[in-house]
This record gives structure tokens, sequence and C-alpha cells, in this order.
């Protein structure tokens, strides 16, 4: 479906702006409430991550000392602003991507790791021992996933023939789900956006048992709530990316709400039925397997490619 | 960064989500690798020893169900079993098996708490909330039994509050039943999560040489194979009519005393059933005397989380002269100290949640540190004449 708004609406409203930021929090409310069912709890309400965030922007933003202060209150903004605007070039809510450009992909991605890099710098930036240890597995977990990642979402460039969101979803529209050509790049990507989102048992890099909140430890009220915001925004961009890419294309809202809130019941299953991961079992886990699968999917897509053209 | 020593240390407590007891350890780090731990204990000292000194023998025990609120009935039979050995009398059978019903529930309770919270610091909260909702019903039982989840107060001096009738074994059987079902899943989980293992296996592990060194007790020490247990080394109440089984663990790692616990829950489960089909009949009280005639006397019992030892004198009123309690976290705090050495920073919540350890039961003293001087024991005058001062 093609929609065509004014770019202040685009940006405002939709799909930047408003709309992502109401997903996240619709989004954050139904993987919080899938994981309480599986555990046996009652979960939150439906206004729960609204009244967090609001409570949390109400609240007084203490700037502790030690930290670089134009850097600790500018941070927040550009990762939330990175979140958003990788929102741009993906096919939100089944529609065409704001934005496409040949080679959107790469641009969105990167956008999608300016976040975990800000919440890295975040940590680092402050001298609470919790933060840096945080803003180190942060980052160490970054290395990890980063490139099995970007190597599944590839393959469905690579099996489309562009670099472009947009064409790969009409590719994937119109072909078999690429979930069943490519079952390990759509397995790895899921897990690797699990990754990405500091998800459990990947969530090591804010354990709270151990380092209290990580890299987040020292920031409070606005900050706070900013990347919290940015990571709701980074699990429905991700979403959508892998719905997109590996679920047959996202061509109308109805297939949109189906296929992202199918992979979060997923993700959410998965995030209940393991214990957390040490960041050395997480590093050697990404590298020895999920590299290692991912690039042999890569080799597969190549060999189809090069076997389909000569034939 | 520490000033002095320019290691780089992570402090954990005394308020740190790991905790739920304030108490400090902190731990020096190079990169994630721990190269030395210490503790800092004391944050909730009550004086309850003390507090003992100015109540009478009965209103005691009340003070002393308080001390743990997990393992309360334990530290009250204790006591008792201490007073009843100074006044020379001795609980009806009924009395001390219906003790030893209680024991036994509550050691269930405790096991399965430990088993969601060593879950929950490992990172695995679906197990934590799976293992405290089951524990529910253990908490039930007790509730029926004598009308409180927590502090059960079944105890008297010379017997029990609360008789066990035949309805209430049938619900307590059916209760049973479900958690005997609910621990052999856990059991199964514990040893058959792949991802699970990858936490506690080969993660402070402990010889039984070394466990001795350190003073190692209960299923911390049982994990290593030390087979020690009070309950069969020196019965007290029924352990010697309804004997248990001492389960040990030749791994020494957390994960053996994951699966020590669960086995004791078992047995537990196993001589709960067998005394209940045997309950003796009689009695539930013996007469006590109001003063207890002068004298000491050392009662010690298997808590959840070890031998526990009660010291009691007697200076022949109705107070008595000094109790002394020494409870099993004390004892298994060095294992944690020397075991953390070497590894990663994100074992060290479950190691220390390995012990099974309760913060407030071992605050037993007070060592004071003001500013640089050395730490110092305090006389109790010296701490009265501070603590005026203090607040003058």
């Amino acid at each position: 479906m093609n929609l065509s708004l004014h770019p202040i609406l685009v940006l405002l409203i939709f799909p930047g702006g408003l709309f992502l930021l109401a997903s996240g929090l619709i989004y954050q409310w139904a993987d919080r409430k899938l994981i309480a069912r599986f555990q046996n709890r009652v979960g939150p309400r439906f206004i729960q991550p609204l009244a967090d965030t609001v409570k949390l922007l109400a609240k007084e933003e203490i700037i502790p000392t030690g930290v670089h202060k134009g850097l600790f209150l500018v941070l927040p903004v550009i990762a939330l602003a990175a979140a958003l605007t990788a929102g741009l070039y993906v096919p939100m809510f089944g529609f065409q991507p704001a934005s496409s450009f040949r080679g959107d992909l790469i641009v969105a991605l990167y956008a999608l790791s300016v976040l975990t890099l800000t919440m890295g710098l975040a940590g680092a930036n402050t001298i609470s021992r919790f933060s840096l240890i945080g803003a180190t597995r942060t980052l160490t977990q970054l290395f990890s996933y980063e490139a099995p990642f970007l190597l599944t979402l590839l393959g469905p460039a690579i099996a489309a023939g562009t670099w472009q969101i947009s064409k790969i979803n009409d590719y994937a529209g119109q072909n078999i789900w690429l979930m069943i050509a490519q079952p390990i790049g759509f397995a790895v990507s899921l897990i690797g956006l699990m990754g990405k989102l500091e998800l459990p048992p990947f969530d090591a890099p804010e354990a709270e048992t151990e380092i209290v909140a990580g890299a987040m430890t020292e920031y409070s009220g606005r900050g706070y709530a900013l990347f919290r915001l940015g990571k709701d925004v980074e699990l429905v961009i991700g979403l959508t990316l892998v719905a997109t890419f590996y679920l047959g294309g996202l061509a109308n809202p109805l297939q949109f709400v189906i296929k992202t809130l199918a992979l979060l019941l997923v993700l959410a299953l998965l995030q209940t039925a393991f214990a957390r991961l040490r960041i050395d079992q997480t590093v050697g886990f990404w590298w020895r397997a999920g590299a290692l699968l991912a690039v042999v999917q890569l080799i597969a897509i190549l060999l189809g490619r090069y076997f389909t053209t000569v034939f | 960064m520490s000033a002095d020593t320019n290691k780089f240390v992570i402090p954990i407590g005394p308020q740190h989500p790991a905790l739920k007891e304030p108490a400090n350890f902190e731990f020096w780090v190079d990169g994630e690798t721990v190269t030395g731990a210490s503790v800092r204990l004391g944050y909730v000292h009550r004086g309850i020893e003390k507090g003992a000194e100015a109540r009478t023998w009965v209103q005691n025990l009340y003070l002393m169900e308080r001390i743990c609120g997990i393992c309360s009935h334990v530290h009250a039979t204790a006591y008792t079993l201490g007073v009843e050995k100074l006044a020379g009398v001795e609980a009806p059978p009924r009395a001390q098996a219906i003790r030893q019903i209680m024991g036994e529930l509550e050691r269930i309770h405790s096991h399965m708490l430990w088993l969601g919270v060593a879950a929950h610091e490992g990172g695995f909260d679906s197990l934590f909330m799976y293992s405290w909702r089951d524990r529910e019903t253990v908490m039930d039982l007790l509730e029926k039994i004598s009308g409180n989840k927590v502090h059960y107060s079944a105890n008297l001096l010379g017997g029990v509050k609360f008789d066990i009738t035949p309805e209430l074994a049938a619900e307590i059987h059916k209760g049973l039943e479900f958690l005997d079902e609910r621990n052999r899943f856990y059991l199964k989980v514990v040893n058959q999560d792949e991802t699970f293992i990858g936490r506690p296996r080969g993660i402070g592990t402990m010889t039984a040489e070394r466990a001795n060194f350190l003073g190692a007790i209960g299923p911390t020490a049982r994990a290593s194979g030390v087979a020690h247990d009070i309950r069969v080394d020196a019965p007290y109440l029924k352990y010697s009519e309804f004997p248990i089984k001492v389960e040990t663990h030749t791994s020494g790692d957390l994960h053996g005393r994951f699966i020590v616990r669960i086995n004791e829950t078992f047995e537990s489960i196993r001589v709960i059933r067998e005394i209940l089909d045997h309950l003796p009949p009689g009695e539930l009280t013996a007469r006590m005397p109001r003063r207890i005639p002068a004298g000491e006397a050392i009662s010690r019992v298997e808590a959840p989380r070890g031998e526990l030892l009660y010291f009691v004198a007697s200076n022949g009123s109705d107070k008595p002269e000094r109790v002394k309690v020494r409870t099993p976290s004390l004892c298994n705090w060095s294992t944690v100290l020397s075991l953390a050495i070497g590894l990663k920073l994100a074992d060290m919540p479950m190691l220390l949640t390995g012990i099974d350890p309760c913060f407030s039961c071992n605050d037993r003293s007070v060592s004071v540190k003001r500013g640089t001087q050395d730490s110092s024991m305090w006389s109790w005058e010296k701490l009265r004449h501070y603590g005026i001062e203090y607040y003058r």
C-alpha cells in the first residue's frame, strides 16, 4: 500500500514521531504481558508503559558528578532520534517506507546500531562502576551479534538482488516466504534481534543481579525515559524488518499487525525459556554458532543464485 | 577505583538488586574476572541475644522465632530443646513428632524459596516464578496446621500448640503429592536444561577436604560430599525413629548444591509421610516449671541451611542468663570468599546465593569502624555509652 503525506506529517505523526512512539509502547506492553503470562504472573496493565514514561519524564534528572554534562544530556536524544530515523526506511504498518533509496538497508541498520553505541557511550561517560562494566558488556555484545545479524539480513537482500528495503519487501511478497527458503537466516536474525535488544537470555549488559542496570545505572528521569523509548522503537523496527524479509513482506496494516505480533510471541517464548548467558558465553555463542550459521546460509544463497543463473 | 590499591572494585550491597537483605561485598575485578573478595556483615544486627536476657523463658520463645523469617520453627525448636534439657523435661512423643513434621515442612519451603532465588540470580526468572508459585502449597499447609504462613509459633516449652488431626493429615498428604511431582519436574529442569546448566556447572567447585577446611556446613558441604547432618549424626526429636538419609553429591559445584537441595526436599516429603502414617498417640504438652534450674545447655539442630547451635545458660530465675545463637550462614561465608577468586563477575550472585545466606540471622555482633580507626570489638558498656552520646 502506498501513502503520500506531507513531509512534516511524516516526521511528526506517521510513520515517524507519534506513531512509532505509540507503537513502541504498545509492543513493550505486549512483550511484558506475554512474558508475565508465560511465567504465571498477571503482568502490567495496558497503560503501564505510558504511565512509566510519563512518570520518568516528570521526574528530576539527576546529573551525577564526574560525567561530561553535555554528552550526558545529548546521548539519550541521539539514541531516540537514531531509532526514529530508522523507522523512516522500513515498511511501517504495512505502508511503503516514507523514504526509500538504493542501499537504505545499510542506513537503517546503522541507525539501529547507533542506539546501542550511544548506550555504551552513556555508560562509559559516567564514573559509576556498574555503568562502566555495563558499557563494556554492551559494546562487547554489539561486536558479537552485529556481524551475524547483518549477514542474515543481507541474505534476503542478495536473493532479491537489491539493497533497498521497499524492493526487498515487494520481492518477499511475490515469492515463497524466505523463512522457508532460508530457515537458518530466519532463526539467526530473530535471535540476533534479541541480542540487539538485550532481551533475556542476552541481557548480561543489564543483568540486575550483577550490575544493577548496567550502562543505564546513572540515568534517571528524562534521559532514562528517552533511552527506554528508543529501545521500544527499536523493538518495533526490528520486528518489522524481520517480518518484511522473512515472513513474506508487509503489504497492508493487517499483515503488519499479525506478522509482527506472531514474531513477538516467539520472542517472548524464547525470553522465558532460557537462563541468562554470561557475557563470555554470549560472545562464544555468536561467534561459534551464530556467525558460522549465517555464513553457511550466505554461501548457500550465493551458490543457489549462481546455479539458477547458470542453468 | 579505590585510591590505595589501584584496583577496580565492584561493590555489591548494602543496597543492591541481587541482595534481598543488606550486606556489603566488594569484588576486585580485572575485566570480568574476580581477583579478590571481601565481605562486611552486620547491617541488620538487632541485639536479639541481649534482648533475650531481659525477657522470660516463654517470651523468648517468640523472640527466637523471629531471628529468621524463613527458618523460624527451627530456631524455636533449638531454643525449646535447650531449655527443656535444662529443666529436665522431655516433650511427649506426639509433640516431638509434630515438631519434626513442622521442621521438615519448613525445610521444603526454604529449599523451594532458595531454588527460586538462585534461579533469579542466574537470570532464569521463569523457574523463579514457577517454584515460588508451587511453594505456596507448602506455605498453605503450614497455615492450615498453625494459622500462620511464616511464624507458625508451633512450639511451646514442653510441647506443641497444634495437633495434627487425621483430616489435616490427609490434606498434608495431598499437598505433598503435588510438591513431590513439581520437585521432580524441577530436578529435571536443573539436570537437563542446557542453557541453565551452563551457569552453575563447574562454578565454585569445592572438594570435601576444602569444605572441611573452610568449615562449610549444611547443603553447601553436602554438595561437596561431606556426609554431615545433625539429624543423623546427633538425632534429636524423633529423628532416630524416623531417620532421614543424608543427601550428598560429589561434584562440589553450584550445580551439585541444586541437586542436593532438591533431593533433600524429596527426603523431607518421604519422612513427613512416614511420620503422618505412624503419628504417636498421647499428650501434646508436658508440664514445665516457670523457673528453670541453673545450668548450661547446648542444643544442635539441622536448619535448612546447616547446623544451628544454641547455647542456653540459666541462673535459676525466670529469665535466661545468656542465649547464644550460631547460625549456619555464618559458617559458610569463607567458602564464598575463597571460591570467588578466579571466577567471572557474572558468577558472583549465584555463588553468593549458593550457600543460601540468611543475613539477618547471622548478624550476631557489632564491630564498629570509625574513620581510619581499626575495627575493634566493643563491650556492651562502651556500646551503650556510644549510643547515649550519639542520640544526646
